[in-house]
């Protein structure tokens, strides 16, 4: 790590994690029901535990995740399973309130 | 009469005829037939059967998560009447025992601030990483078809091996050659509870139901709801019943509200009930005389009550609560101890004194009660002896907890399609006695929220991740979107400490919980 310099947030707290040799505790912890533990980026939270870490705003890397279903639970992934869900909002950012939910209500 | 008012006559008619077309199919829906006819195009083998559906056991919601994506990703047509005869078939005759579901009814409930623990890390790491543990604690499949479900995951989602503890790990032969196997023998097709349960004459659901609940941010509240069969004479609508709810919160506010449910697998209690104006879902198990669950506004599931019920004049009866759960020695408090066939006189331990019986019926008795030391700790109540309910008699806290102590809210709103998903918390008192500690209940408290760590001061997450009311313990979040105001345009997330302050005696209590205001969820299914 000598040779490389954390430049942003999450870059800092991963340093500080390596550190703190807490790399592993963090990424192998568990949150509430549905809410995803993938955390390499996270979606609800980060590695920490925290939101520091998230993409910020999480608009900026919302397709980038969303299309190779890096959390699929729960965001639309639309490599498979959703193609179009995004086709309205070709702008994250400028776009998100044309994304829907997926599942249809009052279903049962 | 003329021409233009015999067309608009005729159209409805028309219209009418229609209307009552519909119900009626939906009546007549033949499901096995319908299986057969669009099931079978893709799942049957050459005998004609469907191994693949055969093979599997799962809750309602379970099933509908499975038809919805039939639907979505296989070109299956169905109307909404067919998806839900086809849904209510499937759970009826591949449905899961009471013992089955009863270690994850939490996420059917939609409990989702509850932390999942696991015995099984390895579990855990591969299969409650991207959605709850509780979706596949609530199936059942033969060992062929958990193997199935990992090739599945492979093809639906095939980045799941290149993240972290995927990446890390022969994750493929790990899922297939030691989660599979475990899965087969934890979550066997053939349980026990499943045969015996298909052998249990389904519990009476017609009738007057007295109901105890408990909305955080609101309080307690009791209640009649009244079941009633649909359509009697219709073998179709046997487990559908419309609905009648009346009571009242204990601050006084009248509860009022009318809706239908259906009942699965011959204990599942499905209900949609507006009250006072609100959608609400019902999510109940019917145990014998007696029911419990959750009631959570469908729009907002973080807001819900528990609920337990017992039937009126089943034979039994049952002491269900006691509101409010405590008494504070010296305090006169008036309590409504709820129940069933309530007869005979209510009769409260040593020490607690009724000073006056305000009301009296068969669901409920309202006393006036003052207790003294001598009642101090946990206690049950009797109603013509039968006892139950719990009341805790102090005079002091020794402590008290933030409940949940971790909660995930969502920013939402300001004009997307996902709304904001509030946190509310409560205060829940102990005390000790002699024996040790013991839980007194929800006690009232002064709420605040400050920032979790150095991250959350930096990035001035209290400013704008929402703001908690100081008297009920409703956290609102802020909108959603990109806030220019914070650094990188971020979104109004944030890491923040919930502080509950309890008055006890002259000094206060506090008690600690974490919040974490997240981002939109916009794959909500009713098992995330």
């Amino acid at each position: 790590m000598k040779h490389l310099k954390a430049l942003n947030q999450k870059a800092q707290l991963l340093e500080r994690a390596v550190a703190e040799d807490k790399v592993e505790e963090v990424v192998a912890m568990s949150t509430v029901a549905g809410c995803t533990a993938t955390v390499d980026p996270g979606w609800e939270v980060d590695a920490f535990g925290g939101v520091a870490g998230l993409c910020q705003p999480m608009e900026a890397d919302l397709y980038g995740c969303a299309d190779p279903c890096w959390w699929p639970a729960q965001v639309p992934d639309t490599i498979i399973n959703y193609p179009d869900w995004n086709k309205d909002a070709p702008s994250a950012d400028k776009d998100w309130r044309k994304l829907d939910s997926v599942f249809p209500k009052d279903a049962l | 009469m003329n021409r233009k008012s015999i067309a608009k006559t005729l159209g409805g008619l028309a219209v009418l005829t229609l209307l009552a077309g519909n119900a009626s199919a939906q009546n007549r829906i033949n499901v096995p037939n319908l299986m057969a006819e669009r099931c079978s195009i893709c799942h049957a083998d050459e005998l004609g059967r469907l191994p693949r559906i055969q093979a599997q056991r799962k809750t309602p919601e379970g099933w509908l998560m499975t038809v919805v994506r039939m639907q979505r990703s296989h070109e299956l047509r169905l109307t909404d009447d067919e998806r839900r005869a086809l849904v209510k078939h499937l759970a009826d005759t591949q449905g899961l025992a009471p013992a089955e579901t009863a270690p994850a009814r939490y996420v059917l409930e939609r409990r989702l601030n509850t932390v999942e623990s696991f015995p099984s890390q390895q579990f855990t790491e591969m299969c409650a990483r991207c959605h709850s543990g509780a979706r596949v604690v609530l199936q059942r499949r033969t060992a062929t078809e958990w193997e199935r479900l990992v090739h599945f995951h492979l093809g639906q989602f095939p980045t799941l091996e290149y993240q972290a503890l995927g990446r890390d790990r022969d994750w493929f032969n790990i899922a297939l050659k030691e989660i599979a196997p475990a899965l087969a023998k934890d979550f066997a097709y053939g349980d026990d509870a499943w045969q015996k349960w298909k052998l249990v004459k389904p519990a009476p659901v017609e009738g007057q139901w007295v109901v105890s609940g408990h909305l955080p941010g609101k309080g307690d509240f009791n209640a009649t709801l009244t079941a009633t069969l649909k359509d009697a004479q219709d073998a179709n609508a046997k487990d559908q019943y419309t609905l009648t709810l009346a009571g009242s919160y204990a601050d006084g506010e009248k509860l009022s509200g009318q809706g239908s449910a259906v009942i699965y697998t011959g204990y599942e209690w499905r209900g949609k009930v507006t009250i006072n104006g609100v959608a609400y879902r019902q999510v109940f198990a019917i145990e014998g005389d007696t029911l419990r669950g959750r009631q959570f506004v469908a729009e907002h599931d973080e807001i819900g009550a528990d609920i337990v019920a017992a039937r009126q004049g089943s034979g039994t009866s049952h002491v269900l609560a006691v509101q409010p759960a405590w008494l504070k020695t010296g305090a006169k408090t008036r309590l409504t101890i709820v129940g069933n066939d309530l007869a005979g006189e209510p009769e409260l331990p040593a020490g607690i004194k009724v000073l006056k019986v305000l009301e009296r019926t068969p669901g409920r008795i309202v006393v006036n009660a003052i207790a003294d030391r001598q009642a101090l700790g946990t206690h049950k109540v009797k109603v013509g002896g039968v006892e139950g309910g719990d009341l805790a008699v102090f005079d002091k806290l020794a402590r008290v907890e933030v409940v949940p102590p971790y909660a995930v809210a969502r920013v939402g709103g300001d004009g997307g399609s996902r709304p904001k998903v509030e946190a509310r918390f409560e205060a829940l008192g102990w005390a000790t006695g002699p024996q040790g500690e013991y839980r007194v209940g929800v006690v009232p408290a002064k709420w605040s929220v400050a920032p979790f760590n150095e991250d959350a001061r930096r990035d001035r997450d209290l400013e704008f991740a929402g703001s908690i009311d100081g008297k009920s313990g409703v956290f609102t979040t802020n909108n959603a979107g990109l806030n220019p105001k914070r650094h990188l345009s971020t979104n109004n997330a944030g890491n923040l400490t919930v502080v509950a302050s309890v008055a006890n005696g002259g000094k206060a209590l506090n008690a600690q919980g974490q919040l974490i205001v997240t981002v939109q969820r916009w794959n909500d299914p009713p098992i995330p």
